[in-house]
């Protein structure tokens, strides 16, 4: 199930939350409602944890992780490193690492078993994303935009990348990820992916401007719904088929 | 230092703006949650009156075969927006009717209350919603250009509007402004030698919006919930909002008055 949200009348709820399937950070703000939704979706299963990071509202940005670990820029603060490590549960590794490129999420996508960065990322920290997030680790680009970190978002089952990926690119990507993968939008246009959507391998958390057809674009390609296949199937051929002949 | 050329164009608003118009208008009114979205799209669809200030457009650019899409992505970089909306003409949108209620919330003085709510309700059809966004650093020589364009398509549309009805929705009495400044949270320190702390009373993000409050024939100031800037310059002031009415015969006067000051 994909869930609109906003948090403080922006649809950028990648920039203001991290979901894994292990957990989900949540920035401090944006009246209670954004916290309350995550809460409502995720209480039983994953902790929500509230955070900031360096003292920023902009956690998914500057974050990376996975179900194994958690990465965190050389800004994050020891208070905030040590509330991190107590709330999360103890099979994650929280880490923070010393990258000139600071904006992690934004440089690094990654799910539970392969990671994309940065082309510029230092070998150092390629190592400790390998290592720390159980990880194999590929430096690319997306339709030509080095930060990888915003231009997709993947979990183990599915992707959203650049709507301008070409076909080459997608089927490359795709076979570096094995999930599928679609070229798309979310929040009525928006190319920053990873910035307007946060998932996992159940759910989704997108802008409140994501249109009904981005939406049902995002269920299909995580496998969100609920449901047999062949309902999703069903779904689309009546879309598709006009007439009987 | 660089100095870099930048040639600046103004168009009218158009439905590919919307991503440039929402960003500017994301602190619009506070954190709580209204129909923004609705808002912005309201301003996009209203092409006779509204001006959006982007780069000039390239030549070689537009004609290239890019794999941008219809509206050839170089161009969505919004820098300013002016606009006015008839507050009885769009009464009826959910996104005024969150505007209405967010300012007769927001609007502490009984006093002043009465006369917003006479505004909002009864004469609503005479007032205009002026709004105007740019970013900080937005060149001020610009600025009574973007007034001079709003003022004279109001006049037009007063003329070119195919309905009467549309016409006379332009012939507002008075403007309606929302805008914010910068109250000084502590008492004024001891001038000391050296002391480079900024001491005026009230600082204004635009410096028109003190023109129109000189101008106004009421405004109150309301506080502002959401997460305050961490400016070293700014840390002994408070973000405030400020609601103004001016009446349209000030008009002129405002022009004048925000030409000689960019001037200096």
């Amino acid at each position: 199930m994909a869930t609109r949200i906003q948090f403080e009348n922006n649809c950028e709820v990648g920039v203001f939350s991290k979901l894994t399937n292990a957990y989900c950070l949540v920035a401090i703000g944006g009246s209670e409602n954004f916290y309350s939704t995550f809460e409502s979706e995720l209480a039983d299963v994953i902790p929500v944890v509230k955070t900031s990071i360096g003292g920023t509202r902009i956690i998914g940005r500057l974050c990376v992780g996975n179900k194994n670990g958690l990465l965190l820029p050389h800004t994050t603060t020891d208070q905030e490193l040590q509330h991190l490590r107590n709330c999360l549960p103890d099979q994650v590794v929280v880490q923070r690492i010393d990258e000139r490129l600071s904006a992690l999420g934004n440089c690094i996508s990654c799910n539970d078993h392969v990671a994309l960065t940065h082309p510029d990322l230092d070998k150092a920290t390629e190592e400790l994303i390998a290592d720390v997030l159980g990880v194999e680790v590929f430096r690319q680009t997306i339709a030509g935009n080095i930060l990888v970190g915003s231009y997709c978002a993947f979990s183990n089952r599915g992707g959203l990348v650049h709507p301008h990926t070409s076909i080459e690119d997608l089927d490359e990507l795709s076979t570096l990820l094995q999930v599928p993968l679609v070229a798309g939008t979310v929040n009525r246009g928006s190319e920053v992916i990873a910035a307007g959507m946060t998932v996992n391998d159940w759910t989704a958390f997108c802008g409140s401007d994501t249109t009904a057809t981005e939406l049902s674009v995002i269920e299909s390609v995580f496998k969100l719904r609920e449901g047999q296949p062949t309902a999703i199937v069903d779904d689309m051929r009546k879309s598709l088929i006009d007439s009987y002949v | 230092m660089e100095t870099v050329q930048a040639d600046f164009a103004f168009f009218d608003p158009k439905p590919s703006d919307f991503h440039g118009v929402r960003l500017l208008l994301k602190t619009y009114l506070d954190s709580k949650p209204w129909d923004l979205t609705g808002f912005v799209d309201l301003i996009l669809e209203q092409t006779t009156v509204g001006t959006v200030v982007k780069m000039a457009e390239d030549e070689e650019d537009g004609n290239d075969g890019e794999a941008n899409g219809s509206d050839g992505g170089d161009n969505e970089d919004l820098f300013g927006l002016i606009t006015v909306l008839n507050l009885g003409r769009y009464g009826e949108n959910r996104c005024i009717k969150d505007l209405k209620d967010y300012l007769l919330g927001v609007c502490g003085d009984k006093d002043t209350k009465k006369k917003l709510r006479a505004l909002l309700e009864e004469k609503a059809s005479t007032v205009g919603l002026l709004v105007c966004r740019r970013f900080v650093n937005f060149p001020y020589e610009m600025v009574p250009k973007m007034y001079d364009s709003l003022f004279d398509e109001v006049s037009w549309a007063t003329e070119d509007e195919p309905t009467q009805e549309l016409q006379d929705s332009f012939r507002f009495k008075q403007y309606l402004l929302v805008v914010r400044i910068f109250e000084r949270k502590t008492p004024p320190k001891q001038k000391s030698k050296g002391n480079k702390d900024i001491d005026e009373p009230v600082i204004y993000s635009k410096l028109e919006d003190e023109i129109f409050r000189e101008l106004s024939s009421w405004s109150f100031t309301f506080p502002i919930r959401a997460e305050q800037s961490a400016q070293q310059e700014l840390k002994n002031y408070r973000e405030m909002g400020l609601v103004m009415c001016v009446k349209a015969e000030a008009i002129p006067k405002f022009c004048k008055k925000l030409e000689a000051l960019v001037s200096e």
